[in-house]
C-alpha cells in the first residue's frame, strides 16, 4: 500500500484487467499480505484487490470517521435502587472498531438503556469504565482494583454493583472477589457474554439483565456470575462465585455451577427471580482483603510428569502449590519424594480433581493415604482455580493455608453433594 | 420501469458453507430452542432500518435443530469453521463462466438480518466477482456481483409468538448472481430470469429440487427508490409481478402528486400525535366496532391530505390502505379502519362528526383508526408516521413480498450498506492467479442438454425441456433410477401436475412416489397415473386418499367382462344398430372401467363380446 500512497479512509478510483472499481480503502490486519488492498464497496460489501496490475485513477483523501461513542460520564438513569455497572473489558464491555482492528470500551448508561429498555424500570444505573482488558490478560494486581472499587461503591450507597467481564477467566475474578470481600452488604454480580454485542444474536443484554433483575430482587449478598442458563434467550442462571466454572468454549450455557445447582434462575421474558438455595448472608461490616500473592502455583498431574519439573516450580520461589490429581485426589509414586522435599522446606501442598465434579477422598486408596502422611491438604470438592485464587489470596493477606485452606470460608468447600445437581 | 434480479442458487457440495453438516441428509433427533434478537450499530455507528423495523416486532423466534443437519455452528453456539474449499471452487468456476472480475481476496461480511431467518442475526457473504455479462436474445446483460453466501434458516410455521424455523437449510451454500437495473419488458424479463437459471443447471455444480433457486425481483421507477420483491417462487410470475408493481408504483406517484397540490408538507405529518378515540367508537351501536375495539384501545391519527387516497387502488390490492395494515399487522395490530371505508362498519353518522372533530379533521383530510394495545401502538406508530410521510414522495424504497396471484404486500423497510460488517470469525481468503485460470468448466449448451435428456429417456424434445425447467428434475432422475416405468409418463406427471401448483413447497414427493410405485406393481393402470397425481394435488391427497376417492381401484379380466355383459343389455334395450354398437359399447364401458384397466384389454374384450352376441342371436 505504501507504494501507492493509499491511505485508510481513502476513496480511490482503479483499474484491474480493463474493469473499473471504486471503494473506500480499508485499514488491513497485520496478518493479512501488505500487497494488497481492502476496499469496501459502496454496497458494503469488503474486497481485497491485489496491488499487482493495479492502476490507480482518483483518489480522494477522506480520512475514517470512526465514530465516537458518548462517554460514560456521571449520569444515572432509571428508577429504584442504585446499581453501579463497571466495565472491565472483554467481549461484554466493548466494541471491536472494524476498521481499525482496535478494540475500545463501549459502555455507557446512554447505550445500555437504549439496547435494554426494560433497565431503567428496576433499578437507577450508572456506568464506570474501570479497565478495558480482555480476560486472558486479567492478573491479581486487576483483581486488587476491582476489590476497592467494589468496597467504595458499597460505601458511597450503591445498592448493588454488576462487573462486565471477560468470560474465560471470569470464574477466577468471581474467586478472587468473594474470598477479598468479607461480610459485603450486597450483590456483586459479574456478568459476560459468549456472543459479542454488536451482534444482534448477542446475549450480552440478557445476561445483563438478568444480573441487574437478580441484584435487585433477590436480595441476596455475595458474589455471583450471571451468564445463560441454556442455549435458549430464556432464562439466566446465577452462579455462587466460588462454585461455578467455564465448561465449554463457545455455548452462551458455558459456565456451570459445579457440585451444586445454581443460586437463583432469572426469567429475562417474564422477569421473574427464583432463588434456588439461599446465598451467603453476611451480617456485619465489610471488611476488605484485597492482596494476591502470585507465588502459589497450579499443577495438573498427568502420567509420565518429569519430577524434575517440580523441583524447577519449587527453585522459582513457589510457596504453595495446588495439585489436580487423578480422580479421588492421586498423583504417581514417582513424584512422592519431590513433593516430600517441597513440604519439608516449609511448602503447602493442596490436592484438588482433574475430574471437576466430585470431592476428593484420599482416604479410600492407598496413594491417598500415602500422600496424606506426606503431609498434603486434602480440599474436599473445591475446584482446582478456585483452590489457587484462595491460595493466592492466603499468601497475600498474611494468612496461614494449613488453617485455612481446609475451612470453608464463602461456600467454597462444602460437605454435601446432592444426588441432582 | 427497470428491473434488476438477484438469483439465489444452492451448490450441491457435500458440506455446508461454515461447518460439516450435510445439507441433504434426513433427519431425525431435533432439539428446539428460541431467541430475541436486537438489532445492534454496525461499524458505522447506525443501526439498519429494516433491523430496527424487525427488533420493534419483539418476537420470539423458535428454532428446530436437527441432529444430521445442523450443529452448535448453525445454532449460533460455534464460531464458523473456514470456508468449504468446494463451495469456493465453485463460486470461481461460475464467475468465470460469466466473464467476472475474480476478487483477489474474498472477505465475507455479516450482512444484519434481524427476522430470525439466520440465529446469528446476520448472513455471512462474500463477493467472488464482480461485473461480468450474460448474453440474453442477442443483448449483453451486465451482472454487479456474484456473491457466496449462507443459505438462510428455511420458515416452517408463523405462531403468534413468533416465526418458527428449521435449522436444515442454514448454512448450505449459496450462489447469488445479481444482475444490472436493465429496462425491460416483463415478457423479456421472465425470460431472462429463465435463460440465466438454465445456464447454471448447466454447470452440474447446484443443487436440484424445491426451492434449490430463487429470485428477488428489484424493480424500479426513474428516480424513485428501489423495491424489492421477495419470495418471487416460479418465474411465470415474474410477469404479473412486474405488471403488478407498474400499476402500483405509478398509483403512488400519483398520490404524492395529488398531496403536494393539496398543500401537505412533511412538517405536518411530523407534527401528528395520536388521539384515544375508544369512548367514542363504544358508543356506537354497530357491532362490527364493538367487537373491534374490545380488543384494545382506539388511536386515531389524522391523515392530513388523504381523504380518498388511502382506499383507492388502480388494480386490486394496490391500494395504500393496505399497506398501512400489514405495516400495523407485523407489529400484531390487526383491527384498522380508514376513512375511506368507514361506511362498511355502519358507523352512526354523529359518530364519525365527533370522530372528526376529536382528530381535528379538516378538508380533505383522511384518518385511521388502530385497535391495539397501548404499548403496541406506541411501537407502531413512528413506522406509520414515517409511511405516510413518505407517501408525499411517491413509492419508496422497502422489502415486499410476492403473493401467489401475483401481487406484492409491504414486508419492511430496505435494508442499507449500513447493515453489512466484516466478519472477523473468518480468515480472508486468498485466489491465486493459479486458481482463477484453473478453476473453469466448459458447458454444454441448452440445446444439447435438452436433446440428450429427450434422448436418454425417450422424450418428446419439449417434455425433456419442461422437466429440465422443473424443480423435479432431480426428483424425475432419481424415480426412474428406482422404477422400471415408463418416462414420458413420469415426465407428464412432472410437466402437467407438478410444475403447475402453486404451492410446490407443500408437494410430499414420498407420496407420488408411491404411486409410481403402484403403478409399476400394476396395482394402477397407466392411464389412471395422471388422474390420480391430479387429485393428489389439487386436493392435497395422499396417495391411498385419491385412489379411494377417484374409483380407480384396477378391474380384473372377470369383472370387465361383467360389465361389459350387463352394458350391452342396457344397449340392446335402447336398440342400436349393429354398426353403431361398437362405438357406443366402448364408450359406455369406458366410462366405468378408464384408468382401472388397459384400453388394449377393454378393446378386445368388447370385441369378443359383441361376436359372441352376434353369434348366439343367429
Amino acid at each position: 500500500m505504501e507504494g501507492l500512497n493509499l491511505k485508510p479512509g481513502d476513496r480511490v478510483k482503479i483499474e484491474v484487467n480493463g474493469n473499473i472499481i471504486s471503494g473506500t480503502v480499508m485499514p488491513r490486519s497485520a496478518y493479512e499480505p501488505p500487497d494488497a488492498i481492502t476496499l469496501k464497496l459502496s454496497n458494503g460489501y469488503n474486497i481485497g484487490v491485489s496491488l499487482k496490475g493495479v492502476k490507480v485513477l482518483e483518489v480522494e483523501e477522506g480520512g475514517l470517521n470512526i465514530p465516537i461513542e458518548e462517554g460514560e460520564g456521571a449520569e444515572e438513569i432509571g428508577n429504584g435502587p442504585r446499581v453501579l455497572i463497571l466495565g472491565t473489558g472483554g467481549t461484554i464491555a466493548s466494541r471491536i472498531d472494524y476498521r481499525t482492528g482496535a478494540v475500545r470500551p463501549a459502555l455507557s448508561a446512554k447505550r445500555l438503556v437504549e439496547m435494554i429498555p426494560e433497565l431503567p424500570n428496576h433499578a437507577t444505573i450508572s456506568v464506570k469504565t474501570l479497565m478495558n482488558e480482555l480476560s486472558e490478560n486479567m492478573r491479581p494486581a486487576y483483581w486488587k482494583q476491582m476489590a476497592l472499587t467494589v468496597a467504595n461503591a458499597f460505601m458511597s450507597g450503591y445498592e448493588a454493583v454488576i462487573i462486565a467481564h471477560g468470560t474465560d477467566t471470569m470464574h477466577y475474578t468471581s474467586a478472587a472477589l468473594s474470598f477479598a470481600l468479607d461480610g459485603l452488604p450486597g450483590p456483586v454480580v459479574l456478568v459476560g457474554s459468549q456472543r459479542s454485542s454488536d451482534r444482534p444474536s448477542s446475549d450480552a443484554y440478557s445476561n445483563l439483565l438478568g444480573a441487574v433483575l437478580f441484584s435487585t430482587k433477590a436480595k441476596l449478598s455475595g458474589v455471583y456470575v450471571a451468564m445463560h442458563g441454556s442455549t435458549s434467550d430464556d432464562v439466566i442462571a446465577i452462579h455462587s462465585g466460588v462454585r461455578v466454572r467455564k465448561l465449554h468454549t463457545s455455548r452462551r450455557d458455558a459456565f456451570r455451577s459445579v457440585n451444586s445447582r445454581p443460586v437463583a434462575h432469572v426469567n429475562v421474558n417474564s422477569l421473574e427471580v427464583k432463588a434456588e438455595a439461599t446465598g451467603e448472608e453476611k451480617e456485619g461490616k465489610l471488611s476488605v482483603y484485597p492482596e494476591f500473592d502470585d507465588s502459589a502455583f497450579l499443577l495438573k498431574f498427568y502420567p509420565g510428569i518429569r519430577d524434575s519439573f517440580i523441583d524447577a516450580i519449587v527453585k522459582e520461589g513457589v510457596k504453595a502449590m495446588i495439585l489436580e490429581g487423578t480422580g479421588l485426589g492421586h498423583v504417581g509414586r514417582y513424584v512422592f519424594e519431590r513433593l516430600n522435599r517441597f513440604i519439608k522446606m516449609g511448602g503447602f501442598v493442596g490436592m484438588t480433581s482433574q475430574c471437576i465434579w466430585g470431592s476428593v477422598n484420599m482416604n479410600v486408596y492407598e496413594t491417598g493415604r500415602d500422600l496424606l502422611s506426606l503431609g498434603i491438604v486434602p480440599l474436599g470438592d473445591m475446584l482446582s482455580e478456585v483452590a489457587l485464587v484462595k491460595a493466592m489470596w492466603g499468601l497475600g493477606n498474611g494468612f496461614d493455608l494449613h488453617e485455612i485452606m481446609p475451612k470453608n470460608l464463602r461456600g467454597e468447600l462444602r460437605e454435601r453433594r446432592e444426588v441432582e445437581a | 420501469m427497470k428491473v434488476g434480479f438477484e438469483i439465489h442458487i444452492q451448490l450441491n457440495t457435500t458440506e455446508k458453507l461454515f461447518c460439516s453438516c450435510s445439507p441433504q441428509a434426513s433427519d431425525t433427533g431435533f432439539f428446539t430452542f428460541y431467541r430475541r434478537l436486537r438489532a445492534s450499530p454496525s461499524e458505522l455507528g447506525e443501526v439498519d432500518p429494516a433491523a430496527a423495523f424487525e427488533m420493534e416486532k419483539g418476537q420470539k423466534i423458535t428454532y428446530v435443530a436437527g441432529n444430521k443437519t445442523s450443529c452448535l455452528v448453525e445454532a449460533d453456539e460455534e464460531p464458523p469453521h473456514e470456508p468449504n474449499p468446494e463451495a469456493i471452487k465453485s463460486a470461481i468456476k461460475i464467475a468465470n463462466i460469466f466473464g467476472s472480475v475474480i476478487v483477489d481476496e474474498i472477505h465475507f461480511m455479516r450482512k444484519i438480518v434481524v427476522d430470525g431467518s439466520n440465529p446469528s442475526g446476520f448472513q455471512r457473504t462474500a463477493i467472488v466477482g464482480l461485473g461480468g455479462s450474460f448474453t440474453h436474445r442477442g443483448k449483453s446483460v451486465g451482472l454487479t456481483t456474484i456473491c457466496l453466501e449462507e443459505d438462510a434458516a428455511r420458515l416452517e410455521k408463523k405462531e403468534k409468538e413468533g416465526p418458527v424455523y428449521s435449522l436444515d437449510r442454514q448454512g448450505v451454500p449459496l450462489l447469488e448472481i445479481t444482475t444490472e437495473p436493465l429496462e425491460l419488458s416483463p415478457g423479456d424479463a421472465e425470460s431472462l430470469a429463465r435463460n440465466i437459471g438454465r445456464t447454471l443447471k448447466l454447470t452440474g455444480l447446484f443443487a436440484r429440487g424445491l426451492g434449490t433457486i430463487r429470485q428477488d425481483v428489484n424493480l424500479s421507477m426513474e428516480g424513485h427508490g428501489v423495491v424489492e420483491v421477495k419470495g418471487v417462487q416460479k418465474l411465470e410470475q415474474i410477469k404479473k409481478v412486474m405488471e403488478f408493481e407498474e400499476k402500483r408504483q405509478g398509483w403512488l406517484i400519483e398520490v404524492a402528486k395529488r398531496l403536494r397540490e393539496r398543500g401537505i408538507t412533511e412538517e405536518e405529518i411530523d407534527s401528528l400525535s395520536p388521539v384515544d378515540v375508544t369512548d367514542e367508537l363504544l358508543r356506537s351501536s354497530s357491532g362490527k366496532v364493538r367487537d373491534l375495539v374490545n380488543r384494545g384501545r382506539a388511536f386515531g391519527v389524522r391523515a392530513p391530505g388523504f381523504e380518498s387516497l388511502i382506499g383507492s387502488e388502480p388494480i386490486p390490492d394496490a391500494r395504500l390502505g393496505l399497506d398501512l395494515a400489514d405495516l400495523c399487522r407485523l407489529f400484531g395490530i390487526g383491527g384498522i379502519i380508514h376513512s375511506d371505508e368507514i361506511g362498511k362498519y355502519g358507523l352512526e353518522s354523529d359518530i364519525i362528526s365527533s370522530l372528526r372533530s376529536k382528530l381535528g379533521l379538516k378538508e380533505s383530510d383522511g384518518f385511521l383508526i388502530a385497535i391495539a394495545g397501548e404499548d403496541q401502538f406506541a411501537r407502531c406508530f413512528p413506522y406509520l408516521k414515517e409511511r405516510l410521510k413518505a407517501a408525499l414522495s411517491g413509492p419508496i424504497a422497502e422489502t415486499r413480498a410476492a403473493t401467489a396471484k401475483g401481487t406484492t404486500r409491504f414486508m419492511r423497510p430496505r435494508p442499507g450498506a449500513s447493515r453489512m460488517y466484516p466478519e472477523t470469525d473468518v480468515p480472508t481468503i486468498m485466489i491465486s492467479s493459479k486458481m482463477k485460470e484453473e478453476y473453469r468448466l466448459s458447458i454444454k449448451s441448452w440445446d444439447e442438454m435438452v436433446n440428450d435428456y429427450a434422448k436418454r429417456y425417450s422424450l418428446p424434445r419439449q417434455l425433456a425441456e419442461q422437466v429440465l425447467d422443473s424443480d423435479f428434475a432431480g426428483w424425475f432422475d432419481e424415480v426412474l433410477q428406482k422404477h422400471k416405468v415408463q418416462p414420458s409418463v413420469v415426465a407428464s406427471l412432472v410437466a402437467q401436475v407438478l410444475s403447475s401448483l402453486e404451492n410446490q413447497q407443500a408437494i410430499n414427493l414420498g407420496e407420488f412416489e408411491r404411486l409410481i410405485d403402484a403403478w409399476e406393481k400394476g396395482l394402477v393402470s397407466k392411464e389412471a397415473v395422471i388422474d390420480i397425481a391430479r387429485q393428489m394435488a389439487e386436493k392435497g391427497m395422499g396417495f391411498d386418499q385419491a385412489v379411494g376417492s377417484l374409483n380407480v381401484k384396477p378391474l380384473s379380466v372377470e369383472e370387465l367382462r361383467s360389465i361389459i355383459k350387463e352394458k350391452l343389455e342396457e344397449l340392446k334395450g335402447e336398440g342400436f344398430s349393429e354398426g353403431r354398437l361398437y362405438g357406443a359399447l366402448m364408450g359406455r364401458v369406458m366410462e366405468v372401467a378408464r384408468g382401472r384397466i388397459d384400453g388394449k384389454v377393454v378393446n378386445e374384450e368388447v370385441k369378443k363380446a359383441i361376436e359372441e352376441a352376434k353369434r348366439s342371436q343367429s
